[in-house]
């Protein structure tokens, strides 16, 4: 009988999953844990591989389908055998009648998972010995295929991850160990040692083509590669909130000398109490918390035709990682002091750069902050992270002659940019909330009162 | 009508017979063509006969120690001629499976001395007459013979090298063994068990001067324990033979003149290579040796050299591994030598055995090199077979751990040095070594015990360059 291949529950946060590629093609014959399709979720993008052998005899859907958890997108069976031509609707129910599968479909596009649905906290479903193996093997559970009830992460199920990734690419300890500290992708040397494994002369060649680039005579064809992952996550989203959000973008120069004061003054303090230094971005959360507690009509969602005024503020700090941006969050931001947020801000920082962010620490802003201070940028027109209506830019800081007082002084000077949604919000309150921002910073000691 | 072959080979030893073995498999028409016995020097004048011989060191030293043990057997006899006729079973019974396994790929075997023309005619001179046989392609693996250094009075006195030595009539009473490598040294402790008087002659500051400078401190000292002596940085100057007793004139370190004295002289200055049968062939050399690239190719076409006539590291498996490169490439199957890991055992007791580089070579090529030492005084397995001396030495690199060479020395080493070897092939590096279970008690554990240290030092070094 034709075997049923399904889209994953990856998490018990997954509701759908983007079909992003089909990896065999109708009539092939696929082996048992070979990758059938790739789909994206949420959080991560994968590859799902087949639970059974047989031929693939029908793909339900196409590239860029999105498709509810459990519902059948193909059968695997013999040649020739017989199968529905719709997908019969969620594996392991009694197939509705095709009515109502277009019913079920349907309903499930019109309620987008917000990621607000989300429960806090909640992880893959794993059982112990699941949990404590991919602990110790450094891997996250989300990337692990359950084969269990609701996708239930088995010991088995990690093993065989293990012995996947072990599998990809056979190389001797040596030569592991030198791509490691060389960053040398293992996955794109060809191994001259029995059977292919790789060893230390491949990895030394592979390293140092790399390091020297061909002869200058020859100019390297421009590349072509599919934005998977993150990089599609990001394009995504970015064309999906300039193309929907009708963007205003409003600038105004800050003087920081009280903050840079504040900072000084604080600095040893929370270093003391939480090992971490205090940084201006922490400053400014802290700040952008207090503007937005009295203007909360920029801590607000679209949801349809409706706004979510927001009860609490939960602020993402856009992080620059390795091929990409994540925006991990910090939570309840009106309840935290400095010395919190400081090692909150240190902590996701931390993880996102290590790609070990929690889910929980993923999702649930109300409000970015992205600060692009390091570098020679003064200001710019930053793109609201939805379903959050509006983001803060932050330029460098910089001495600058200004007019006190009718006499010319050398002032630390930072440019804010506010870029908010037109459609929740209006030019006046936005305004107002970015003078009063401008004003906490330039006396932030009201921020203690 | 003459016979024509895809592949010849000259030479009947480890290097000969395991080209045209696996030559054969790869489904060649080849010949061997062989003088003497098969399986050369190594079987019938060399690794085989020597082991045989040390066997028998072995267990008269276990006999003498058991009376410590309370284990008594009496006083001890030896019948030589025995010992002999055990040495030719064993030779007799390996040439067979030479023989046996050359007939089974369907190599014909010529036995004569092969000439390699120039034209791939190689010519057999035999008993019966002359042969030709044409070759598409020619392996040469012609061997050494000893080497015999111009010693003023050397012509007439009567002396022996490993190719007499073997067949002594009868024990000797004294010895004096000029060469102190390792054909010397196993020689010494084969006489010296035997209650021979022997004395080593070595012009070099150190015996077995090719190997590690520990190992050899260590060898030295074991040596002199069984009472052979032993004269290093001697330079011998003149020899002479009065009734039977031959006197070896030297000048010592000191550069004071030495007179030693002894019934039997051994001469084991190191070998020359045999290059008659290829004399025709105007082959260029690499000082006395064919030279050859990597792939076994000697300057002329198709004609291949390897093992002791290519010089290099003159050890049995080397010329084997030599001569499974020249076949493959003989064959049309591309193949280069790797002589990154090559175990050098010498059979001593105890023995000696190290793979890969020294530490000195190892710092010349500009490696942050880093050096492991485990005494056998700490091993269970050492002390309960009454056997405490010796050591495991790792030679390995800081930044991956990477062994790079090993030396041990003491009783089974030469058993023991595989394990380092397939370590350093299969590019283990200490941190694996220092994981993996070895059983308990045994010798093996000085690896694993080693590795830990080295483990255990790179951690403690890491923690302070990270500290600073």
């Amino acid at each position: 009988m034709a075997k049923e291949i399904f889209m994953p529950k990856l998490s018990s946060t997954m509701a759908v999953g983007t079909l992003l590629q089909w990896l065999k093609e109708e009539g092939e014959t696929v082996e048992i844990g070979e990758p059938l399709f790739e789909i994206m979720t949420d959080k991560i993008n994968i590859e799902v591989e087949a639970y059974d052998e047989g031929v693939l005899l029908k793909k339900y859907f196409d590239v860029d389908a999105e498709v509810p958890v459990n519902q059948i997108i193909g059968y695997i069976g013999e040649e020739g055998e017989k199968v529905p031509d719709r997908s019969p609707g969620i594996a392991g129910e009694e197939p509705p009648a095709e009515e109502q599968i277009e019913e079920v479909i349907s309903e499930r596009q019109e309620t987008p998972v917000l990621v607000s649905n989300i429960q806090e906290g909640e992880k893959p479903r794993a059982t112990p010995a699941a949990r404590q193996m991919a602990r110790s093997n450094k891997l996250e559970l989300v990337f692990i295929k359950g084969s269990g009830p609701n996708g239930r992460v088995h010991k088995k199920d990690v093993l065989s991850h293990l012995e996947a990734t072990a599998s990809a690419s056979k190389a001797t300890p040596l030569a592991r160990k030198i791509a490691l500290a060389e960053q040398v992708d293992l996955s794109s040397v060809t191994g001259s040692g029995a059977n292919g494994k790789i060893v230390k002369a491949d990895v030394v060649t592979a390293n140092s083509s790399k390091q020297a680039p061909s002869a200058a005579t020859s100019i390297p064809a421009a590349q072509r590669r599919k934005m998977t992952g993150m990089r599609k996550v990001i394009a995504d989203r970015m064309a999906q909130s300039a193309y929907t959000a009708p963007h205003v973008t409003l600038t105004t120069e800050v003087e920081m000398s009280k903050v840079k004061e504040l900072r000084l003054a604080l600095l040893p303090v929370i270093e003391k109490q939480t090992g971490f230094r205090l940084s201006f971005t922490d400053i400014l959360v802290k700040a952008v918390g207090a503007a937005l507690a009295r203007h909360p009509q920029v801590n607000v969602s679209i949801d349809g035709d409706e706004i979510i005024q927001h009860s609490q503020v939960h602020i993402g700090l856009a992080v620059a990682v390795q091929d990409g941006l994540m925006v991990p969050v910090i939570k309840d931001v009106l309840n935290k002091g400095l010395a919190e947020l400081t090692s909150d801000a240190k902590e996701i920082g931390k993880r996102a750069r290590e790609n070990k962010l929690l889910p929980d620490q993923m999702n649930g802003s109300t409000f970015t902050i992205s600060n692009l201070g390091m570098y020679a940028v003064d200001a710019f027109t930053p793109i609201i992270n939805q379903p959050e209506s509006a983001i803060l830019g932050v330029g460098r800081i910089q001495d600058k002659p200004v007019a006190i007082n009718g006499a010319l002084e050398i002032r630390p000077m930072m440019t804010l940019s506010l870029s908010f949604d037109h459609r929740a919000m209006d030019g006046a309150p936005a305004a107002a909330f970015l003078t009063e921002l401008k004003q906490i910073l330039e006396s932030p000691y009201e921020l203690l009162v | 009508m003459v016979k024509s072959y895809d592949i010849v080979v000259v030479g009947g030893g480890p290097g000969g017979y395991v080209a045209a073995l696996h030559a054969a498999e790869l489904g060649k028409k080849t010949a061997l063509i062989e003088a003497d016995f098969l399986g050369g020097t190594c079987l019938n004048r060399g690794c085989i006969p020597s082991k045989t011989y040390l066997k028998h060191s072995e267990v008269i030293e276990q006999i003498e120690k058991a009376k410590d043990w309370g284990i008594d057997t009496g006083d001890l006899s030896f019948s030589f001629s025995k010992m002999k006729k055990r040495k030719d079973d064993v030779i007799q019974r390996l040439r067979g499976g030479i023989a046996f396994l050359l007939k089974q790929g369907e190599i014909d075997v010529y036995n004569g001395y092969g000439s390699v023309l120039p034209g791939g005619v190689v010519k057999v001179k035999t008993s019966d007459g002359e042969e030709t046989v044409k070759a598409a392609k020619v392996i040469v693996a012609t061997g050494s013979t000893p080497a015999v250094p111009p010693i003023e009075g050397l012509d007439s006195v009567q002396f022996d090298t490993s190719d007499t030595i073997f067949d002594i009539p009868e024990i000797p009473k004294s010895v004096i063994i000029i060469g102190g490598g390792v054909i010397g040294v196993e020689f010494a402790t084969i006489f010296a068990s035997l209650k021979a008087q022997v004395s080593i002659v070595e012009a070099a500051d150190q015996i077995i001067p090719t190997e590690d400078a520990e190992a050899s401190e260590f060898l030295t000292k074991m040596l002199k324990k069984k009472g052979i002596n032993i004269h290093t940085g001697a330079k011998v100057q003149r020899v002479q033979e009065t009734e039977g007793v031959k006197t070896v004139i030297c000048e010592d370190a000191k550069g004071k003149e030495l007179s030693l004295q002894a019934d039997t002289l051994l001469v084991s200055t190191g070998r020359r290579p045999n290059l008659s049968a290829v004399i025709e062939l105007n082959l260029e050399q690499n000082g006395p040796f064919i030279k050859v690239n990597e792939k076994m190719e000697t300057t002329q076409d198709h004609v291949y050299a390897v093992g002791d006539v290519i010089g290099g590291w003159q050890l049995a498996h080397a010329a084997s591994a030599e001569g499974i490169v020249a076949a493959n490439n003989a064959a049309g199957e591309m193949d280069v030598i790797d002589y990154k890991v090559m175990p050098r055992c010498i059979y001593t007791l105890p023995e000696i055995a190290s793979v890969g580089l020294s530490e000195e070579e190892a710092k010349k090529q500009g490696i942050d090199v880093r050096v492991e030492k485990f005494d056998f005084a700490g091993s269970g397995k050492a002390l309960s077979a009454g056997e405490p001396e010796g050591f495991t030495k790792i030679i390995y690199e800081a930044k991956y751990g990477e062994i790079i060479g090993v030396v041990m020395a003491g009783s089974h080493v030469t058993e023991m040095i595989s394990e380092a070897s397939a370590f350093m092939y299969l590019e283990g590096t200490i941190d694996e070594a220092a994981k993996m279970i070895h059983p308990h008690p045994s010798l093996s554990e000085t690896f694993y015990e080693a590795a830990v240290n080295a483990v255990n030092k790179l951690k403690t070094q890491k923690a302070i360059q990270s500290v600073v």
